[in-house]
């Protein structure tokens, strides 16, 4: 009995410190699959799913402008589907990106257009962003590597590391949230690019 | 006066015969689970589990990490550096409290600072991390520290069975979190099977730990704080193996310092999100660390001092962080 009373007063204990931040933690020691995402307006400009990102200017690391609508329908180098992720260049974020550009881009190569872009909004400049892509042998490969030297495209479209986005000729938002494995990304691809 | 072996015998015989004991080796189950996922950006923090002396009562720990990251292997094994000032703090609070005289169970939790410095870009945040909760068995009846092997039961080393509930106190990328820079936890529970087998031979000692953990699967409807469709996501199986070895010196007043060296592999699988293998998650990382600890002659308090490093080349571990890690603590036991 003595030992089941020293358990109680351990998970006491440890529940007592739990909810001194249980605020910011209930959602992990009770995760919810309720789906909570609102609604909005279609064609409104914004960062959600079913809206208009707006338009916006980004230097890539051989300091040339990447411009988005210049990327959309009637722009001077239109795309199907824009691509974005963004990187902090931690591991989880190159694998992403490495599985982005070797096993999900080359399955749609055939089937239309896609620009893929990079937005590294850790760096803080385009000579920055260009060393760190270079350590990580992204010289090379045909994506864009873009410097959000202030942040400005991250707080735009609400990022973190691993968000991907992905736009239309319109310049609808058909994603954005984690990359997780992909199969989002590829379900969206094939939808826009069909055979 | 020279504490000699005769001296060290009498001085057993009489620790065992008041049951309290000089063998005080396995303070703290070091590389099980400790700083195992530590990163802003990969949720970390976790605290190690605590292990309790044989016949103690009860042990208090706190220990402090300082953390600071060097780089990343990539999926490949190449290692590449960090050119930023990544660094994360942790205090660590632990208590351990005998069950039975075979059983033991304790908690620890974590708090932890993320300290981020970009070139344009700095962010300070801190949090509870994952916390743990542990029941050990302990599979032998006697103190098995010996001084000399003189027969085959000398040799039996102190066994422990143990597992390890990690919940997820801290802040994972599936709270309402501005952005990556916030997190200190991975946001899963966790169970952890752990073996820890322990030979002293003085003055040397080896010890070998391993642990299998399995995540719990979890629905997920929000990330980095925006609603997202819900999902459900766990987290791959988690394998934990270490080895160390151990010299023990005594100094004139009986206290002991004690130098430790281990080596450790941690090894994620990969995740299942929905049903489908997340190909681009799961880790590999391997770590070496040099312990010095230092027990004061009754053995009731003991400060410890690690640093745990990353090799910083290619092939010691893939798709994790390479991080040194310097940890200073303090336990006390209760008799």
């Amino acid at each position: 009995m003595s030992c089941v009373k020293t358990l109680w007063q351990l998970l006491i204990l440890t529940l007592l410190l739990v909810g001194l931040s249980a605020c910011d933690i209930k959602d992990d020691l009770l995760p919810s699959d309720d789906d909570e995402r609102g609604t909005v307006e279609s064609g409104s400009i914004g960062n959600m799913p079913g809206q208009i990102a707006a338009d916006f200017t980004l230097k890539n690391i051989f300091n040339n402008d990447f411009v988005l609508s210049d990327h959309l329908a009637g722009g001077s180098d239109p795309a199907d589907v824009v691509v974005l992720y963004f990187t902090m260049w931690c591991p989880i974020c190159t694998s992403h990106t490495d599985h982005i550009y070797t096993n999900i881009i080359p399955q749609f190569s055939s089937r239309g257009t896609v620009v893929y872009a990079l937005i590294d909004y850790v760096s803080g400049s385009v000579s920055a962003t260009y060393n760190i892509a270079q350590a990580n042998g992204y010289l090379t490969p045909k994506f864009d590597i873009l410097a959000d030297v202030d942040q400005a495209i991250y707080n735009q479209f609400n990022g973190a590391m691993g968000i991907t986005i992905v736009i239309d000729s319109d310049g609808t938002i058909l994603m954005n949230e984690d990359f997780r494995s992909g199969e989002t990304l590829v379900e969206i691809l094939d939808q826009q690019l069909p055979l | 006066m020279k504490y000699n072996k005769k001296m060290f015998i009498n001085h057993l015989r009489a620790a065992l015969a008041s049951g309290t004991t000089l063998c005080l080796i396995p303070v703290v189950f070091m590389g099980m689970s400790s700083s195992a996922h530590a990163a802003s950006c990969c949720g970390g923090g976790s605290a190690s589990s605590l292990v309790l002396p044989k016949f103690a009562e009860g042990m208090i720990d706190i220990s402090m990490d300082y953390e600071h990251y060097t780089g990343i292997w990539d999926n490949d094994g190449d290692w590449n550096s960090e050119p930023n000032d990544l660094n994360q703090y942790r205090i660590n609070l632990g208590y351990a409290h005998r069950l039975a005289p075979n059983w033991q169970a304790s908690v620890t939790l974590p708090y932890v600072f993320n300290r981020n410095k970009y070139p344009t870009l700095e962010r300070n945040t801190s949090g509870m991390g994952d916390g743990t909760i542990s029941v050990w068995y302990e599979a032998f009846e006697k103190i098995t520290c010996v001084w000399d092997v003189k027969k085959w039961e000398d040799l039996m080393p102190a066994v422990y069975l143990g597992g390890t509930l990690t919940v997820p106190t801290g802040i994972s990328p599936y709270d309402d979190v501005a952005d990556n820079f916030d997190i200190t936890g991975r946001g899963a529970y966790r169970l952890d099977a752990s073996m820890l087998i322990d030979k002293t031979i003085y003055p040397w000692n080896m010890s070998f730990g391993a642990s299998y953990g399995k995540y719990l699967e979890r629905p997920i409807n929000q990330e980095y704080g925006t609603n997202v469709e819900p999902y459900r996501k766990q987290l791959g199986d988690r394998f934990n193996t270490n080895l160390s070895f151990g010299y023990t010196y005594f100094t004139d007043e009986m206290d002991s310092i004690t130098g430790t060296l281990a080596y450790a592999i941690l090894k994620e699988d990969e995740a299942i999100i929905d049903g489908t293998v997340d190909t681009t998650s799961g880790f590999r990382k391997e770590t070496i660390s040099a312990t010095l600890a230092w027990a004061s002659e009754n053995r009731d308090w003991v400060y410890k001092l690690t640093f745990n490093h990353s090799p910083t080349s290619d092939d010691w571990g893939e798709n994790f962080a390479t991080t040194n890690v310097i940890t200073v603590g303090v336990s006390h036991v209760l008799r």
